[in-house]
């Protein structure tokens, strides 16, 4: 009830990011439904079906990654002195926010049933009636527990990751001081181990930058080198460019290695802006993305991973029996497209919640400037550098490897 | 529209301010900073003292009368303008430190000058001579969060001064801090004032701090009195009638 009527009080921007939560929620129920239909119309081949359901799992990550941001970012569920005073601290809310988070998917899965049976041909009186029979494997009646099962796994897994990750922490009773980091010294991001507790998130650099490369590149070679052996190519369902699974297994490599080097990627273009003499400006904006680098960096190292996707689904010719004048995308299943658009949109609606996070975690120090008479465009400026920043130094290194992990794929 | 006395640097007159919610704020206080006084206003919480100090110092504007600088009617000045006199004439120090903590203590001190447009080496030299000054040099390279808060708090002192405004605004600067500290962070403020001919508005609550002042103004209930008194405590008779009544 009180998850409930903190929901209800929400401003309406809060209220939009719930249901973008939602949207995702209802668009990864219906790729997870139609695996369901694809078994059902085609029970000779449950190797298929289940490689699709294996491909969910993106999806499903990408809503449940965008739950946990919108979760972090709900002011209704931040521990406040109002409620702690009648008894519901961080551990109460823990419990209301992953309470919030399955309503919000919950009523996503709900929609994306209502959907399923309304192509499927089962609910009637509505135009598109039974639009997608076949694709959705009409005509089989639907088992009960199977479809229960699959709805409730994304409020399930989303609601248990927001309890786990918001769960009350306390600092260690003796916490050493944070060693400082080397003033104006090597670029190179060391790790910092426990100095997250002792002061702000400056103090650490992240240490996920060498990994990222390191997986990049093994990535990369992966792929040439499997690319040179002709194996058994492995055929994707719904249209995706088929290929060698070592190819895409370094693929996946290369992906995973942008998104794990996101953070280390923000804190040196950080560092790189308050490099050399700077003015008010450049120190603001630089130091800030430095700071930020963690809860920036790793959901941009996400949008760069899903760029670098798009940029070879778009670029590499698919199966041999699509036209070739008509493009790759239009190949594309309905299904895998829904997929794709859905994995992109949750990335960079994740960043955005990302960065509203970032923007509320330093509204006290925002005040401060400007009571000091900081002017508000100086900050605007700021933030407008810190962005311009990313673009430049993060769109050609994404198109670049996104060109690297595409050649093998297309010179075969 | 009289322009203020001549010798008043800043001076208000019958200022009205209401709270968004409807709650009072101030009730028609008036009253003249001297040019290089320590003021200090005091009384107790809720009566008004940073919703006064915010007034005086442009933050807030007030629903009536009128707040005057040097000649300048900041009451009608628009938002643009009130920002740039608080970053050209105006200090503020707040009760808790409030240091930017991506940047380094002289980065902090060096800020507001920067923000005016100083270049960069004689805003650091500036910014080093007044840390010395307040006894923090050997910390100019560390991160505020490694600092004590007496500390942090001298550095915000140290950024207030450093960019020598006409008015500093002080409001309650020790609230937060043990008494040793406190005497030691008030001493340096008054005489690093006086030696440079800062005028100071100090909202303070303790005595101690008053008696460093030239002169002490007394806000009770957001409106001006001589001396605060509080009202005398009812008689114990009361407690009695309270228990029963409960």
């Amino acid at each position: 009830m009180l998850a409930l009527r903190l929901s209800r009080g929400a401003r309406p921007a809060v209220q939009l990011r719930r249901l973008l939560v939602a949207a995702a929620s209802a668009g990864t129920g219906f790729l997870l439904l139609g695996t369901l239909g694809h078994a059902l119309g085609h029970p000779e081949a449950p190797a298929a079906s289940l490689l699709r359901l294996v491909w969910c799992a993106v999806p499903l990550a990408a809503t449940v990654h965008l739950a946990l941001a919108v979760a972090r970012t709900d002011p209704g569920t931040r521990p406040r002195p109002g409620l702690s005073a009648v008894g519901l601290g961080p551990a109460h809310l823990m419990a209301v926010s992953a309470l919030t988070t399955a309503l919000s998917c919950a009523l996503g899965s709900g929609l994306a049933l209502l959907l399923f049976l309304h192509l499927r041909g089962d609910l009637t009186g509505l135009p598109f009636d039974g639009a997608a029979t076949d694709l959705l494997g009409g005509g089989t009646p639907l088992p009960a527990a199977g479809t229960l099962t699959l709805l409730a796994l994304v409020p399930g897994t989303a609601s248990a990751v927001v309890a786990w990750q918001l769960r009350p922490r306390e600092k260690g009773r003796a916490t050493a001081p944070a060693p400082a980091p080397a003033p104006g010294g090597a670029s190179r991001p060391h790790p910092a181990p426990g100095a997250a507790e002792a002061g702000p998130a400056l103090a650490v650099v992240p240490s996920t930058l060498p990994w990222g490369v390191a997986v990049l590149a093994a990535g990369l070679a992966v792929e040439t080198y499997a690319s040179r052996s002709a194996t058994a190519s492995l055929t994707l369902p719904g249209g995706l460019p088929p290929g060698p699974l070592g190819v895409l297994a370094g693929w996946l490599l290369t992906a995973v290695g942008l998104a794990l080097a996101g953070p280390g990627l923000t804190h040196l273009c950080g560092r790189l802006l308050q490099a050399a003499r700077p003015g008010a400006l450049r120190l603001l904006a630089g130091r800030i993305l430095m700071a930020e680098a963690h809860r920036i960096g790793r959901p941009l190292g996400v949008v760069c991973a899903v760029a670098s996707g798009a940029y070879t689904t778009a670029t590499v010719p698919a199966a041999p029996r699509a036209p070739a004048v008509l493009g790759p995308l239009t190949t594309l299943g309905p299904l895998t497209t829904l997929g794709g658009l859905l994995v992109a949109g949750c990335a960079v609606a994740t960043l955005l919640t990302a960065a509203v996070e970032a923007r509320q975690a330093r509204a006290q120090h925002t005040d401060a400037l400007l009571r000091l008479g900081a002017p508000a465009r100086t900050l605007r400026a700021a933030a407008a550098l810190r962005t311009g920043a990313l673009l430049a130094l993060l769109t050609p290194l994404t198109l670049l490897i996104a060109h690297l992990a595409a050649l093998p794929l297309t010179h075969r | 529209m009289e322009a203020p006395p001549d010798n008043d640097v800043l001076w208000a007159r019958s200022l009205h301010f209401t709270h968004d919610d409807g709650s009072p704020g101030l009730g028609g206080v008036s009253l003249g900073v001297r040019e290089g006084e320590i003021l200090a206003v005091g009384g107790p919480c809720g009566s008004g003292k940073t919703t006064l100090l915010r007034c005086l110092a442009g933050l807030l504007r007030p629903q009536q009368g009128e707040v005057w600088f040097n000649s300048l009617p900041v009451h009608t000045m628009g938002a643009f303008a009130r920002e740039r006199l608080r970053r050209e004439r105006f200090g503020w120090i707040d009760p808790a430190p409030a240091l930017v903590p991506e940047l380094t203590v002289w980065e902090n001190t060096a800020l507001p000058l920067m923000l005016r447009g100083t270049p960069r080496r004689r805003a650091k030299t500036t910014a080093l001579e007044w840390l010395e000054r307040l006894d923090i040099g050997d910390r100019a390279r560390h991160r505020p969060h490694r600092l004590r808060r007496a500390e942090q708090q001298r550095v915000a002192v140290a950024r207030a001064l450093a960019s020598s405004p006409t008015v500093l605004f002080a409001d309650e600067p020790t609230a937060s801090l043990h008494r040793a500290d406190r005497a030691h962070l008030l001493r340096t403020l008054t005489t690093a004032a006086r030696s440079h001919r800062i005028t100071v508005v100090v909202a303070t609550r303790d005595a101690q701090t008053a008696a460093l002042a030239d002169r002490t103004v007394g806000l009770l209930d957001g409106r001006c009195v001589s001396a605060a008194h509080l009202p005398e405590v009812a008689d114990p008779e009361g407690r009695a009638a309270c228990s029963l009544s409960a």
